[in-house]
């Protein structure tokens, strides 16, 4: 009675302890019926948000299939009651198999990483109808995004044990040109982006060990169809590595022919949850969703022992003891994700100075202290710490992910920074590599050179800064950078890093319209719009592309459709210089205006008044804060940069 | 014997999402609200995760068809978990 009456008067209190037991044996079905019987609560009383916050939480990729279809029934009473989330995805999906199930639970993960999805899907077996006939279904439906859902059954170019590899070479040919021309159809027909899976390997092998070696065997078909995959498939085209996902479930685990038989489901059931979690997780890069930052504690997390307490010599890490060695492999992996793109940041309680001591001088650190882009350590509480890595280097709380070993500092980062990533991790530093590993958090639809050269620009930001404040005359600073800059249309080279940016920018971002890539291509083909990119180098270092601009001519004006940059490069004068250019451009097709528009969200009120500070006047302020700008050419002189121009077309 | 029906009377409770649902020998499917082809799929599944038996596809089709009940299901598990010890 009094505990009833006090989970009551608490609710708040009775949530946590229920998400942090289950969080902590996610496998214990007590602690499983616990969680759900809280949410069931939360829901009865009319509490969705609540509800919906604890299903995001629950939602792993480690669930087995029968929890998550219950947790799945649980999202669908909450579903629409809930507020929206801030994002949608429309996707249409069309497979060979029953995806009933499959699509449930991408819907369940995309939910809990803060997307809804539109969705279409199609009756199974019937992809390639769907895709031909252009009055279908799928084409009313106008999907931003086609998931092309196959198996290995649909493989129809299987060769002869008997034949030659040149027959066999015009198979694979063959299989791959069916597939392109699948592909081009959906994208000429919607500008949208094709998910497509590439095959996975039945669990037998007729060959045995010589399956692989042998030209015209399933296996080896399979593995050059994929192959080819990998390397024909256009940018408008993400092949979901469904192959590797099969082995590294494994493959006498994933196949299991009898739930085909029986309801054509494409794996063992169980291995679907694995299956969505990464199929969600591709939707979620393209969407530009993916976690960009990975924060880590220090103590008994990079290396073993406090530093603190034990000193330089005493802290456990390198060659020659298993706990040593198992943090070393951990600091090799986060270099790795260094390398690839990912943000490192520092958040520990430690005195600054001893903290730092160990990157630079103990012998067996791998990291070092310039791969880490934010480094504090302080004795304030973690969760104001983690914001303030998140300000400093200008990224959403929500592209954050919090390593700790401390299972008190991830339960309170839960609580009061909800928005930051925190995996359940054992003390095992090898278990942060699988806990990383399996939540996908940082998945790639595509690597670029800014990609891997993003730490160095957030490190000379950092330098940059410094110098800023030293200088007192701002054009003297400005000129003191070297500034150079590369300015053309949207071409082959800046496609994919243009559309990253139209997906992902928030804060300087005029109207935050998002498209796919295949739209910006089509966009950049078409005679009736100037598109103009900025990629900016200065003496510390290159930004790379940093701007983006879309315009649409409209009468005797050029109409600013989308105009954004990276927060990087603020107060540079880069916008000046891009205006300059745009109006020459106006100007050489004989236009008379140009036109813009702000359309406010919650992150770009830096914008707001982006076009009255260039000069341009307002002639409408819509409902909502949406405003429209225009800027006569006649008599207008161009602005003063200290950027020097390098290329021009 | 009655161990088996408990034990699977909670397995249908978190499958069918109804704790009230109490089984009896002489239960079929047409019985349970809900229960079409993908929930005997979902039932199967649990089945063979709590009980660490496997059906044969044979035996997978058959759960429904007419003649078979919870005591048919509860014999059939029991026969192939002492097979298996």
């Amino acid at each position: 009675m009094s505990s009833a009456q006090e989970s009551q008067s608490n609710p708040t209190a009775e949530l946590n302890s229920a998400i942090e037991g289950f969080l902590a044996s996610p496998g214990d079905p007590s602690a499983f019926k616990r969680l759900s019987g809280v949410v069931k609560k939360s829901i009865e009383a009319g509490r969705f948000d609540e509800a919906a916050d604890v299903i995001r939480l629950a939602a792993l990729p480690s669930l087995d299939y029968t929890s998550v279809q219950q947790l799945n029934r649980l999202f669908l009473r909450c579903r629409g009651r809930c507020a929206a989330s801030a994002h949608r995805v429309r996707l249409a999906v069309l497979s060979s198999f029953t995806s009933t199930q499959l699509v449930e639970m991408i819907e369940l993960f995309l939910f809990a990483a803060g997307v809804d999805l539109e969705l279409y899907e199609a009756e199974f077996g019937v992809f390639r109808q769907e895709i031909l006939d252009p009055d279908s279904e799928l084409y009313r439906f106008n999907p931003k995004a086609v998931f092309i859902a196959t198996t290995w059954r649909d493989l129809t170019q299987v060769p002869g044990m008997d034949e030659s590899i040149q027959s066999i070479g015009q198979r694979v040919a063959g299989e791959q040109a069916q597939w392109s021309a699948l592909w081009q159809t959906v994208h000429e027909r919607l500008g949208c982006q094709v998910l497509q899976n590439n095959f996975d390997r039945p669990a037998w092998g007729a060959l045995g060990n010589h399956e692989m070696r042998h030209a015209a065997s399933m296996g080896r078909f399979i593995a050059q169809v994929n192959q080819s995959f990998q390397t024909s498939a256009p940018p408008y085209v993400t092949i979901h590595d469904l192959d590797e996902l099969s082995a590294v479930v494994g493959r006498s685990v994933w196949n299991d022919e009898r739930f085909f038989h029986h309801a054509k489901l494409p794996c063992a059931p169980e291995c679907l949850v694995e299956y969505a979690h990464s199929v969600a997780s591709l939707l979620l890069a393209q969407s530009g969703l993916s976690k960009k930052c990975l924060v880590l504690d220090l103590d008994n997390t990079l290396w073993g022992g406090v530093i603190g307490d034990d000193g330089l010599g005493g802290i456990r890490l390198g060659q020659g003891d298993p706990e040593g060695e198992a943090f070393l492999s951990f600091q090799r992996y986060v270099l790795k994700l260094r390398q690839r793109g990912v943000i490192l940041a520092v958040c520990s309680k430690n005195t600054d100075s001893i903290a730092r001591e160990a990157f630079e001088k103990h012998p067996e650190m791998v990291l070092k202290l310039s791969d880490i882009s934010c480094f504090i350590a302080n004795w304030n509480d973690k969760a104001a710490n983690i914001r303030s890595i998140a300000q400093q280097l200008n990224i959403g709380l929500n592209s954050l992910v919090f390593v700790d070993d401390n299972p008190a500092e991830r339960a309170i980062i839960r609580q009061l920074v909800p928005e930051v990533a925190v995996p359940e991790v054992s003390t095992d530093p090898l278990d942060f590599i699988n806990a990383l590993e399996q939540r996908r958090y940082f998945q790639v639809v595509g690597l670029g050179k800014e990609d891997l050269q993003r730490t160095e620009m957030y490190l000379a930001n950092a330098e940059r800064q410094a110098i800023e404040t030293s200088t007192e005359n701002l054009g003297e600073f400005l000129k003191s950078l070297q500034m150079v800059a590369t300015v053309g249309p949207i071409s082959e080279f800046t496609l994919e890093r243009s559309a990253q940016l139209i997906n992902k920018s928030n804060q300087f971002n005029l109207t935050t319209i998002r498209r796919s890539t295949a739209e910006v291509l089509a966009l950049s083909k078409d005679p009736g719009w100037i598109t103009r990119t900025v990629s900016l180098a200065d003496r510390f270092g290159d930004n790379g592309l940093i701007s983006v601009l879309l315009a649409r001519i409209d009468g005797d004006a050029l109409e600013i459709d989308t105009w954004l940059m990276s927060c990087r490069v603020l107060k540079r004068n880069v916008e000046h210089l891009l205006l300059n250019l745009v109006c020459e451009a106006t100007a050489d097709r004989g236009l008379r205006i140009v036109r813009g528009r702000y359309v406010p969200t919650a992150k770009n009120a830096l914008v707001k008044d982006h076009y009255p500070s260039l000069g341009f006047t307002l002639v409408k302020a819509g409902m909502q804060g949406e405003c429209t700008y225009e800027l006569e050419l006649a008599g207008r002189i161009p602005f003063e940069t200290f950027i020097d121009l390098k290329e021009h077309s | 014997m009655s161990d088996t029906r408990t034990e699977l009377q909670s397995i249908f409770h978190s499958v069918f999402g109804e704790d009230d649902l109490v089984l009896k020998d002489e239960i079929t499917a047409k019985d349970i609200d809900g229960w079409d082809s993908m929930m005997t799929i979902n039932l199967m599944i649990a089945i063979e995760k709590r009980f660490k038996v496997k059906f044969a596809a044979a035996e997978l089709a058959n759960i429904k068809a007419e003649g078979q009940n919870i005591g048919t299901l509860v014999a059939l598990i029991d026969k192939k978990a002492a097979g298996q010890r």
